[in-house]
């Protein structure tokens, strides 16, 4: 699922002290990371100069304009009826009755407004300067960021740029936000090892695990630094791991290239989306509470599109038409061609990340310190 | 389970044999003048204790009582001059209703009344006295008069006629046993002392009481209450055979979390409140947590493991929850909120009761530390010495300046105590509380204010320190702790404040308990088998009558 802007909470560990942050006592070399809030990262002007056409319509609207006045008027109750009660007929456009944002394929609707203009956010993934095809992505229109990074590949900015559900004030993103804090699935920890001063260090593992333990926040929602989290594990090893290495430098992490896959809950919806040619930036506030970043990569077309369908009635507020958007996605890909049909499949994206300081415990800690 | 017992079972033995060891060999005894008997209004926990005793753990009951005033560093002194005020009495009688309710039900009658009446629908004044004389024992803490067993007795017969339920009536003669002060008061009364002519003693359930309510903070139980009525309470040899009982007892936990709650005065937990924009991880959970967490400590260290009571000033060893953890910023043992033991570092900042939350967060104000509230709770609480309140025209604006120019505690204490009137008390209480400021209101470790580095250095009584171990280690040296700790439990244990008479016999203790290796298992011996915790006078004024009207007679119940 995209994402404007990713929450993270780390566990940060015991070396603080000295510094201008609370001292924090904890196994040495270790900070830990969980994410809160996670958002696609799309470039939003004052006058919406990226939409210059506005804003998508969505399925709901679709399907009022494609019945006849006598049915909208029995199924919507003349009105009176909130456009959530319909959902399922909405949804059932297919010409089966089929649900069109499982099979996105079914039907066509007007294509897409996708997101135009010159400024982004992101990294440059491809390594060229104007996005031309090269044998692992596909010809695209590169941005150049707010503070004049040129390069910057975030085609999934441009797919969902000029729908309602994932601009500000949009649903998507916030409601799986807020959803992952109330019901504690799929929130992604993040343990950096090898930390030997937590502003600088120059060689760092970075993983990421899924919690079990739900947060626990403060009187105004927000998650409390320092809890501590239970990996999720499978057959006694942890379900999540991949890591990628990388660096501290005045208190910025960042971390080399990979795939790795990531645990992820929202909307009522699990997924484990891979992102291939993944980094991920984090600057640590200077109390060590939190940090804020983005984190980069290729995001696959059809598991978005899977994620999207599963969404539910949260896209009865997104307007968003499922199929105009499976189109637009197919020609937005600009990573990992099909070899067989040249298509690239996955979507340049980046996402915005807020984080709170976390303790990541393991299992075997958690029995040793139960032993005691 | 087994476990716990076992430890339980091996403190008793190694306290009885440390004990036999002591008493043999160790300093003598001085003889004490004593003090006046006291009547003192059970407190919240003692009432809580004593139903729990005597009904179980499946009768609850809500309510708050009137606070007792803390009087000489004890609230155990306050209940001495307690009253019961109009609202706090139809809180006792609406819990005794609640309490008599429970009791008759369905649920427990089978098991806490020991007879079934003939009719159910109709009064049964065989079984309702057979229920008030077991129950009331233990209530009253001695046996009952045949009129204490006839009032109730005629309020059930009557009531259980009018409803036509037995139980009905017998839930309002124990309802009206619960608001009555033979209850609600622990009334010490004596005799005329057989030994001493002229004189006064405890009689032998007094002797009961005081030894249940300083061993285990609740009611004596019927094997202490049998033991009295057979006269063993006025030999030492039975006295021990008692006390070896109820400290092998998990209950005398109980009694030492209630000495160590009085103490260090943790009723200040029912009213602490930190501002949760400041300190947001500072939640109810952690204010909860942070009493229990100094509970657990001390019981730990003093009662399972039997260890140097000067030691917990700088033990690292302690027991922490999620909500504690996070403010430790260390991380939680067991994040679905229990408990666990937890070591802190080394060379870490913390060790030590003194550097635990809840000592911190407890003497702070709500949304910032307080050196001087600390250092006068050190002062006052740890040390026994007192500290005069503030003038009641001190100016705070340097305190609560936000523009102020003054970065950090310390320089706006410097700048406050240029004032000769406030002057002299911040000496007495800032270099110690100083030395705490590495940890802000809610105990959270820091190392800067408001951009300034922090200075936690200090001294107390002449002691220098750099920081708050420093701190730690300076009072776990300082005699004047375990004279503190001494003195408070003499007085916790008699009920009564140190007078002038009972020089000599604290003396006897502050001694005893030094050659104990400061245990307190062993001061709780030491006492218990002294000849001071028992003795009383009566009144000089009174004694002098006393005698008279005594002069030639046998001892007999005199009450006091």
């Amino acid at each position: 699922m995209p994402m404007r802007h990713v929450a993270i909470v780390l566990g940060i560990a015991g070396f603080w002290a000295g510094l201008t942050a609370p001292a924090v006592a904890h196994a040495p070399g270790t900070l830990g990371f969980v994410i809160r809030d996670w958002f696609t990262a799309i470039h939003e002007s004052k006058f919406m100069d990226e939409c210059p056409e506005g804003l998508n319509i969505g399925n709901d609207e679709f399907w009022w304009r494609s019945q006849p006045k006598d049915l909208r008027a029995r199924i919507t109750g003349n009105g009176l009826e909130r456009a959530s009660r319909r959902y399922w007929e909405v949804m059932g456009r297919g010409p089966n009755g089929e649900d069109i944002c499982m099979n996105p394929t079914l039907i066509k609707d007007p294509p897409l407004r996708v997101a135009e203009g010159k400024i982004g956010y992101g990294d440059n993934l491809d390594g060229t300067t104007d996005g031309h095809a090269t044998a692992k992505t596909c010809k695209h229109d590169k941005y150049t960021s707010p503070d004049g990074k040129t390069g910057i590949d975030n085609q999934m900015a441009r797919l969902v740029g000029c729908t309602f559900g994932w601009r500000k004030s949009g649903m998507v993103e916030l409601h799986a936000n807020e959803e992952r804090g109330t019901a504690g699935h799929g929130m992604i920890l993040v343990e950096v090892t090898g930390v030997t001063d937590p502003r600088n260090s120059d060689d760092v593992t970075v993983t990421f695990y899924r919690s079990i333990d739900q947060y626990t926040i403060d009187g105004t929602g927000q998650p409390l630094p320092f809890s501590t989290y239970r990996i999720e594990t499978y057959n006694g090893k942890p379900r999540y791991a991949d890591s990628l290495k990388g660096k501290i430098k005045d208190g910025v992490l960042t971390t080399d290239r990979g795939d790795v896959k990531l645990p992820f809950y929202g909307n009522n919806a699990f997924m484990h989306p891979v992102i291939k040619d993944m980094a991920l930036r984090l600057e640590i506030a200077a109390d060590g509470n939190t940090a804020t970043g983005m984190l980069t990569g290729y995001y696959d077309v059809e598991r978005f599109m899977y994620a999207m369908g599963s969404v539910g009635q949260v896209l009865q507020t997104a307007q968003v038409s499922c199929p105009a958007m499976y189109v637009a996605a197919h020609q937005l890909a600009d990573g990992y061609p099909d070899p067989k049909t040249g298509e690239c499949t996955m979507l340049s994206s980046a996402f915005k990340i807020k984080a709170y300081a976390a303790f990541v415990q393991h299992p075997q800690k958690e029995r040793r310190q139960a032993s005691r | 389970m087994r476990r716990h017992f076992k430890t339980i079972a091996s403190v008793a033995v190694t306290v009885a044999v440390t004990v036999a060891a002591l008493t043999a060999c160790g300093p003598k005894e001085p003889a004490s003048e004593g003090g006046t008997p006291e009547m003192r209004r059970l407190t919240e926990e003692q009432y809580r204790n004593t139903v729990g005793d005597l009904f179980g753990p499946t009768i609850t009951f809500g309510g708050r009582f009137d606070p007792l005033a803390r009087t000489d560093g004890l609230i155990q002194l306050g209940a001495r001059t307690a009253r019961v005020t109009p609202s706090g009495f139809e809180q006792y009688y609406t819990l005794a209703r609640s309490i008599a309710a429970q009791v008759v039900d369905e649920e427990h009658r089978e098991t806490l009344i020991s007879c079934t009446p003939a009719d159910p629908k109709t009064a049964d004044d065989a079984c309702a006295r057979k229920f008030y004389a077991q129950v009331g024992r233990l209530l009253y803490r001695r046996p009952l008069t045949d009129d204490e067993i006839k009032t109730p007795t005629v309020a059930a017969h009557d009531v259980a006629t009018s409803m036509q339920n037995f139980y009905n009536g017998l839930a309002y003669g124990l309802a009206g046993m619960m608001v009555g002060p033979k209850f609600l008061f622990v009334m010490e009364n004596t005799e005329a002392d057989p030994d001493r002519k002229g004189e006064v003693r405890l009689n032998a359930d007094a002797r009961a009481s005081r030894l249940s309510f300083l061993l285990w903070n609740s009611m004596p139980d019927d094997m202490l209450l049998t033991a009295a009525s057979k006269g063993e309470l006025f030999t030492k040899e039975g006295v021990k055979r008692q006390v070896d009982r109820m400290v092998a007892s998990p209950k005398l936990e109980g009694g030492v979390r209630a000495f160590f709650t009085d103490f260090l005065d943790l009723r200040k937990f029912e009213t602490l409140e930190k501002d949760p924009v400041i300190y947001p991880s500072f939640n109810v959970k952690a204010g909860e947590d942070a009493k229990e967490q100094i509970l657990r400590t001390i019981a730990d260290h003093v009662v399972t493991r039997e260890l140097d009571y000067r030691d917990l000033f700088i033990t690292r060893h302690t027991f922490v929850t999620a909500a504690l953890a996070r403010i430790y910023r260390i991380p939680a043992g067991r994040p679905d909120g229990g408990w666990t033991a937890y070591e802190f570092a080394e060379s870490g900042p913390r060790a030590g009761l003194v550097a635990q939350i809840g000592f911190l967060a407890v003497n702070s104000h709500p949304g910032r530390s307080s050196p001087t509230i600390r250092g006068r709770a050190v002062r006052e609480v740890l040390l026994c010495q007192k500290v005069p309140d503030p003038l009641s025209n001190v100016d705070f604006s340097l305190f609560n300046d936000p523009n102020s120019p003054h970065r950090t505690a310390r320089q706006r204490l410097t700048a406050h105590a240029v004032t000769p009137a406030c002057a002299g008390c911040h000496k007495i209480t800032d270099p110690i509380g100083l030395g705490l400021e590495n940890f802000d209101g809610s105990g959270a470790l820091r190392n800067m204010e408001n951009g300034e580095a922090i200075d936690a250095s200090g001294d107390v009584d002449g002691i220098a320190f750099k920081d708050a171990k420093g701190l730690e280690k300076a009072l776990r040296d300082s005699p004047a702790v375990p004279t503190c700790l001494v003195n408070r439990l003499y007085a916790y244990a008699l009920g009564r404040p140190i007078e002038s008479g009972d020089k000599n016999a604290v003396a006897y203790f502050q001694e005893a308990f030094a050659k104990d290796d400061y245990r307190v298992p062993a001061l709780l011996r030491r006492l218990t088998a002294s000849d001071a915790f028992f003795k009383v006078r009566l009144p000089k004024s009174e004694a002098a009558t006393q005698a008279r009207a005594t002069d030639g007679l046998s001892a007999k119940d005199t009450p006091s």
